[in-house]
């Protein structure tokens, strides 16, 4: 079975839990699937599994606690110690199809925005100046600041699971929350107050091809999903 | 990781091997099964981690067949290696029962 059914699987399943079982369930799914570099397939066969034996338990009046333990959180690091990596191919290919749909939608949007700008409004050129040194340094800023921004808010969504106290939970996503909008605001600002000088060479492109250009790279990314797999 | 849940763990892998090998096997029948030979100390969820890295270990495959009262459900059974190391386990086992049993019943004196 692919991953992709046992999820549906899943969710399906997971509406005969009960209440109190299926609050508990869903922190341990999440708590267990946000490891994104664990091998998806073996993630998902062993959560199914779990499901399965707790519904049985609950059929049979069974609190869950004799099925996980006292520490549901300490039963799934169990679990993760055990679940074996992804491999470095399959890593590889997820960061590559993140890296191209982040550039996709970049070069979409400030070709089709700079377009819309130029012709509608008479602003900013038909042409867009790259420079190959300071582009690629903004976009290296760029993939960083969005790697910290994904890590923190898996962090955040992680550390919001097995938590009856609401306050804290609040606490965080405000924590989380103000980090993220200093990335953002990092992601604008770093141009403006860094000079980063132009090197290497420059050419001009028009705008719509660089809209043109996305779109491609956008046709690659989904290409590439649907031949690897690399999302569910 | 305190010894005893060491020894506990060398010990639940081995039980689970013999288990498996009786007949293939899913998860819930299996934490039944423990509990029904006595070892009701283990919580029942404890097996997993230990199907996982048995299956790691290629001691164990896991598939998903459809079971007789109709759900599909992840069965486990032996493969080569698996009955090579429950041979393994059965003899360190025997290796070490026989004189645990025996201090334990003189008390630790020599005969």
């Amino acid at each position: 079975m692919r991953t992709k059914e046992m999820i549906q699987l899943n969710n399906e399943k997971r509406k005969r839990l009960n209440e109190e079982n299926l609050k508990l369930y869903e922190d341990m799914l999440v708590y267990v699937r946000l490891n994104t570099r664990k091998d998806e397939q073996q993630t998902e066969e062993v959560l199914l599994e779990i499901l399965d034996h707790l519904l049985i338990a609950q059929a049979e009046n069974k609190p869950a606690a004799m099925v996980f333990g006292d520490d549901p959180k300490a039963f799934c690091q169990e679990l993760l110690d055990e679940i074996p990596s992804e491999s470095k191919k399959t890593t590889g290919f997820f960061i590559a199809y993140i890296v191209l749909q982040f550039l996709a939608i970049i070069s979409l949007v400030h070709g089709l925005l700079g377009f819309a700008l130029h012709y509608f409004f008479q602003l900013s050129t038909a042409a867009y100046k790259i420079n190959i040194g300071y582009g690629s340094i903004r976009i290296l800023i760029n993939l960083l600041l969005l790697y910290i921004i994904i890590h923190l808010i898996l962090k955040w969504i992680k550390s919001s699971t097995f938590k009856e106290n609401k306050r804290s939970n609040t606490v965080s996503f405000l924590y989380t929350w103000i980090i993220c909008s200093l990335c953002i605001g990092a992601w604008i600002a770093i141009p403006l107050i860094l000079p980063i000088p132009d090197f290497g060479a420059s050419f001009h492109i028009p705008l719509l091809s660089f809209a043109v250009i996305g779109a491609l790279l956008y046709l690659v990314s989904m290409i590439l999903n649907k031949k690897l797999h690399i999302l569910p | 990781m305190s010894i005893r849940s060491q020894l506990l763990k060398g010990i639940l892998e081995g039980c689970i091997l013999s288990i498996i090998h009786m007949q293939p096997t899913y998860g819930y029948e299996l934490s039944m099964k423990l509990q029904k030979f006595g070892l009701s100390d283990v919580s029942e969820g404890s097996i997993y981690p230990i199907l996982i890295r048995l299956q790691k270990e290629k001691l164990i495959i896991g598939e998903m067949i459809k079971s007789e009262a109709g759900p599909k459900r992840k069965y486990y059974h032996l493969t080569e290696e698996g009955k090579a190391a429950l041979q393994q386990f059965i003899a360190n086992w025997e290796a070490i029962k026989q004189p645990v049993d025996k201090i334990i019943d003189k008390g630790g004196e020599e005969t």
